[in-house]
């Protein structure tokens, strides 16, 4: 399934130098629809506002996290199916075990290139 | 005891077998006798005393001797504020590059190529710039490398203090006020760890793995 560029993108970071850089690769890549938010709680409530067809959130925020943000997306009934890539620096082992227990779509290690997301982003969808 | 017996037996073997008052120089000699007898029972308490007293006094100079020799107040009022001062300069310095690079890429990204000629000189104009950008890494260097010394320097002290002293881990956990504590509980629970160094993280084709597990 070719990825639908036309799609709205919700970045989730609180460094707006990262909310900047994602945005400009998702540009690059052919997305022209790109929201952001600085924190798991701004992003729940813009989601509850607008369908997004792509979360691409952080980890490490205050006062919500992007862990907790992709727990409570997975425990709404009408949000819980939208692709979620979790995009952060957190590389342990059992913070990748925690997300794919709560139900990641992908999850990318920073830094980070563009092609890095690209084949995440390609591999959600299914491309 | 024994004396004091032995000057009351004195005492009451002078008087009849009814009861009589003790004389002035009867009671002085018992007086005497039970100062004598008290005396040799707390000399040795005493100089036990004056010893504990001592080796108290003694430990109280060196831990004021180990107190100073932590420097806490340099440490406090001078060497940790400029420490703070030295980061938040660098991080200001990193981000102004990184807006000004960014802009710079932005430029590029979305400039005309329909005039090769103008095309070229704005390719050329951000080049440079992001060039004179990237000079930030040597300030930068030189304010961290400060950073590194000034924690050098507290550790050094720090660590000699606590060995001095004798504290142990379990010390500095029972020291840790509930504030604290609810911090790392949270960090644990929501797994905050931050980066990790090249030898603990795990790489994106590791990760890879184990999603795909």
């Amino acid at each position: 399934m070719a990825v639908d560029l036309s799609i709205p993108v919700l970045v989730v970071d609180d460094y707006k130098t990262m909310v900047r850089i994602i945005r400009n690769l998702l540009k690059q890549l052919g997305f022209s629809d790109v929201d952001d938010a600085a924190d798991g709680t701004e992003a729940l409530g813009k989601m509850q506002q607008r369908k997004y067809g792509l979360v691409i959130s952080d980890w490490n925020m205050e006062p919500m996290t992007g862990y907790e943000l992709l727990k409570e997306v997975r425990s709404d009934d009408g949000l819980n199916r939208t692709p979620f890539i979790m995009v952060t620096a957190e590389s342990k082992t059992e913070n990748v075990i925690a997300a794919k227990k709560a139900g990641v779509s992908n999850y990318i290690v920073k830094p980070f290139n563009a092609a890095t997301l690209k084949a995440k982003i390609d591999a959600v969808f299914g491309d | 005891m024994a004396a004091q017996k032995s000057a009351a037996n004195r005492a009451a073997s002078s008087r009849p077998h009814q009861q009589r008052t003790l004389s002035l120089i009867e009671a002085l000699t018992l007086a005497e006798s039970s100062i004598e007898t008290m005396r040799k029972a707390i000399d040795p308490l005493n100089s036990e005393i004056y010893r504990e007293f001592r080796e108290i006094a003694q430990e109280i100079a060196r831990a004021k001797s180990d107190i100073g020799g932590l420097q806490a107040n340099d440490i406090r009022t001078h060497k940790i504020p400029e420490a703070g001062r030295e980061l938040n300069a660098v991080v200001d310095a990193t981000e102004e590059a990184t807006h000004r690079i960014m802009e710079c890429a932005e430029t590029i990204m979305t400039a005309d190529p329909s005039n090769p000629a103008t095309y070229h000189n704005v390719i050329n104009e951000n080049v440079m710039a992001i060039f004179e950008a990237c000079s930030f890494q040597d300030i930068t260097g030189q304010r961290i490398s400060r950073v590194v010394d000034t924690l050098e320097h507290i550790d050094k002290r720090v660590s000699k203090f606590a060995e001095r002293i004798g504290i142990e881990d379990q010390d500095l956990e029972l020291a840790i006020d509930d504030e604290e504590q609810k911090r790392g509980q949270r960090k644990k629970d929501l797994l905050l760890h931050g980066p990790q160094d090249e030898s603990t993280a795990v790489s994106q084709d590791e990760i890879d793995k184990l999603l795909n597990a």
